[in-house]
């Protein structure tokens, strides 16, 4: 009983990860309506930046996670003015060779860099966990949910209770239209993809105190924030805590009881992947 | 000096065409810390080499190419090297999920390998009917040797009896597992725990969980250096009280030795700087002057040792025929930062170079990697947790 307690916390903290790089995933695919295959590369931005911050200038990576993320979404906008907006017109196949050849420049440009090295960082909070009796709740990671549950339900209230939130939504639904009611459809979507990238960073940040920073570091986690927003449905933002935390747990529970489980993790999402495809057709041929 | 010279002038005159070495190595990717200091090695090596007149007269030239710790970006750079840079040898070398899928155009060109990495037995099989491969890193079942030998030491005084195995499932972690097992068995430890994990996934939650339910003693992992810390946080976080966390990345994250977490994890290294060998100190000085760092990765020194031992035997042949510098690296017998090398066979490759007696065991102790075991070798008593 201990054991499956602790496989469900370990399966849910996992999921505050995954659905941090998710959100940043869903709201460029929700409102912009582009397939970013670089957001994880956006990731790696925010993990170097944090490592860096806490090499050479002593900062503590959550100290510098405002300032990283500021940064970030103006590497985003930046982006967004020098490539994006110039194939939002485009046969979506484009789109997705430009996110992919751009994922892969930044990748280059971050080995060109900084090498290939593994960067860490070293927190005193770093290993810090809560204990009740045998069951360990790792600091870092329960902070990386709570951070998206707060970012999840922060852009929930954005996107529903605020201007530019109406725009976005009114954007995402009709491009024409809202530019016909003198909506700036350009800046909405500047901004939508700054915030995409920004929240990639943010999780990149969290990524560095858990793991490490290296230039292949985001495609893990890219991953594995496309099957959550295949699974939740695209730019559906409601739905990505609950799809990441299926994923999460159902890692977990293959790890821990599947015999080889280890080796089998990668194919659960491919299989939530293919089973939430699947189902929707199903549905959608009904 | 004059001999040197004469021969210089000779083999220029006799227009020998300079030496080319293909050196593929992962520059990026989970094995990039070590091929990185592999690269350093090998151009410390290439200035000494070319200071003391290149090979057969001429300046050495290196084509480097990244294999990104990847077989499937791997196996078109070497064929680009091997055909379209048309390197005479090939070097480097040092994932063994790598190695393995090289080994089908390394015998359609019948290149010749000075290979430096892979450890796994599946590269040892793939390479055996191969006349060329000159293999320098100890097979995984020498390796192996080494750790029993400690582990017996920890069972005989400290009562380690309880081992929970973590293993990547790549050739390095996975090819000689149900070996390891049952040599662990047969030595008398329980193994408590043999799980697989995929390597730079992080998730680590679920395995040491198994693990704290096993309650072993000592917690062996074998993967790479992307895998070390998240490992170490995980135990840590969970708090499975262990007696020695040790694993056999062949490189280290830059910089774990500063984190609070590689407190007392323990690790197996062909080499470390503080080594007071004579060829080891004159590598490190070398290197210093060089890079202005010193480092511990014992893939520089093993790349170093690479490429001077093969240029060593070229000039010997006097010409870039593969059999006759084969015949000639075969007769190597030098001192180097490792100890002395001669290539001997192993259980199926006819060149083996490097083997069980090299490795050393350290622990991370005080901001460094400092060597516990063989006692004679030790520079503080080891800290075992139980």
């Amino acid at each position: 009983m201990d054991l499956l307690l602790q496989t469900l916390v370990n399966g849910l903290l996992q999921s505050g990860l995954y659905a941090l790089v998710a959100s940043g995933l869903a709201l460029a695919v929700g409102v912009v309506g582009i397939v970013n295959f670089a957001h994880g590369e956006y990731l790696m931005i925010g993990a170097f930046l944090a490592w860096a911050g806490s090499a050479f200038l002593g900062i503590d990576p959550l100290l510098s996670l405002p300032v990283i993320a500021v940064a970030v979404f103006g590497v985003g906008a930046l982006t967004y003015r020098v490539s994006i907006r110039h194939v939002l017109l485009a046969p979506e196949l484009n789109q997705m060779l430009l996110t992919f050849g751009l994922g892969i420049l930044l990748q280059n440009l971050a080995l060109m860099l900084l090498g290939g090295n593994t960067r860490t960082v070293s927190t005193p909070y770093q290993a810090s966990s809560l204990q009740l009796g045998d069951l360990s709740v790792g600091g870092p990671k329960a902070l990386a949910f709570a951070l998206a549950a707060l970012i999840l339900a922060g852009l929930y209230a954005v996107l529903y209770r605020t201007t530019v939130g109406r725009q976005m939504r009114a954007v995402a639904q009709n491009r024409r239209g809202s530019q016909l009611i003198g909506i700036n459809v350009d800046r909405v979507y500047l901004i939508a993809f700054g915030v995409s990238c920004a929240l990639a960073a943010v999780a990149g940040v969290l990524v560095s105190v858990l793991l490490f920073a290296s230039p292949t570091v985001g495609l893990v986690f890219a991953l594995k924030a496309f099957a959550i927003i295949v699974m939740a449905g695209l730019g559906n933002l409601t739905g990505v805590l609950w799809a990441a935390v299926l994923l999460g747990v159902s890692e977990a529970l293959v790890q821990t009881y599947v015999p080889g489980g280890g080796g089998w993790s990668d194919a659960v999402f491919f299989l939530m992947i293919f089973g939430t495809l699947v189902l929707r057709s199903f549905r959608g041929a009904r | 000096m004059k001999t040197l010279l004469m021969t210089g002038v000779l083999l220029a005159v006799s227009g020998a065409s300079a030496v080319k070495v293909g050196v593929l190595l992962p520059l990026s990717g989970p094995s990039s810390v070590s091929g990185q200091a592999a690269r350093s090695g090998y151009l410390l090596a290439l200035d000494e080499i070319n200071r003391a007149g290149g090979v057969l007269g001429k300046p050495l030239e290196l084509e480097f190419a990244d294999d990104g710790s990847n077989a499937a970006k791997a196996v078109p750079e070497f064929v680009k090297l091997v055909t379209v840079e048309k390197v005479d040898f090939m070097a480097g070398g040092v994932s063994s999920g790598v190695s393995v899928a090289l080994s089908g155009p390394a015998k359609q060109y019948n290149t010749f390998m000075a290979w430096t990495g892979a450890a796994s037995t599946v590269v040892e099989d793939a390479f055996a009917d191969h006349p060329y491969f000159f293999h320098y890193h100890p097979w995984s079942y020498y390796n192996f040797e080494a750790i029993l030998g400690y582990f017996k030491y920890l069972k005989t005084y400290k009562k380690a009896k309880n081992i929970a195995i973590a293993y990547e499932d790549g050739p390095f972690g996975s090819a000689s597992i149900d070996a390891t097992i049952d040599a662990f068995k047969k030595a008398g430890f329980n193994v408590v725990m043999a799980e697989k994990f995929k390597t730079a996934s992080g998730n680590f939650g679920p395995l040491v969980s198994k693990a704290k339910a096993a309650k072993p003693d000592i917690f062996y992992w074998v993967g790479y250096d992307t895998d070390a810390l998240p490992l170490a946080t995980e135990i840590k976080q969970q708090n499975l009280q262990l007696g020695l966390l040790y694993g056999t990345p062949p490189s280290w994250p830059v910089g774990f030795e500063k984190n609070k977490l590689a407190d007392n994890v323990a690790g197996l290294s062909l080499w470390l700087s503080s080594s007071p060998n004579k060829d080891s100190r004159a590598f490190v000085a070398a290197y210093k002057k060089k890079f202005g760092t010193v480092t511990d990765e014992y893939f520089a020194p093993l790349a170093y040792v690479n490429l001077k031992t093969l240029t060593a035997a070229i000039n010997r042949a006097g010409t870039t025929d593969k059999d006759r510098v084969a015949a000639e690296l075969a007769k190597t017998n030098v001192a180097t930062p490792f100890g002395p090398l001669t290539f001997t066979p192993s259980l199926k490759t006819r060149y083996q170079g490097f083997k069980a007696g090299n490795w050393l065991h350290f622990q991370f102790l005080g901001d460094a990697r400092v060597p516990v075991f063989p006692i004679k070798f030790a520079q503080k008593p080891m800290v075992y947790g139980k």
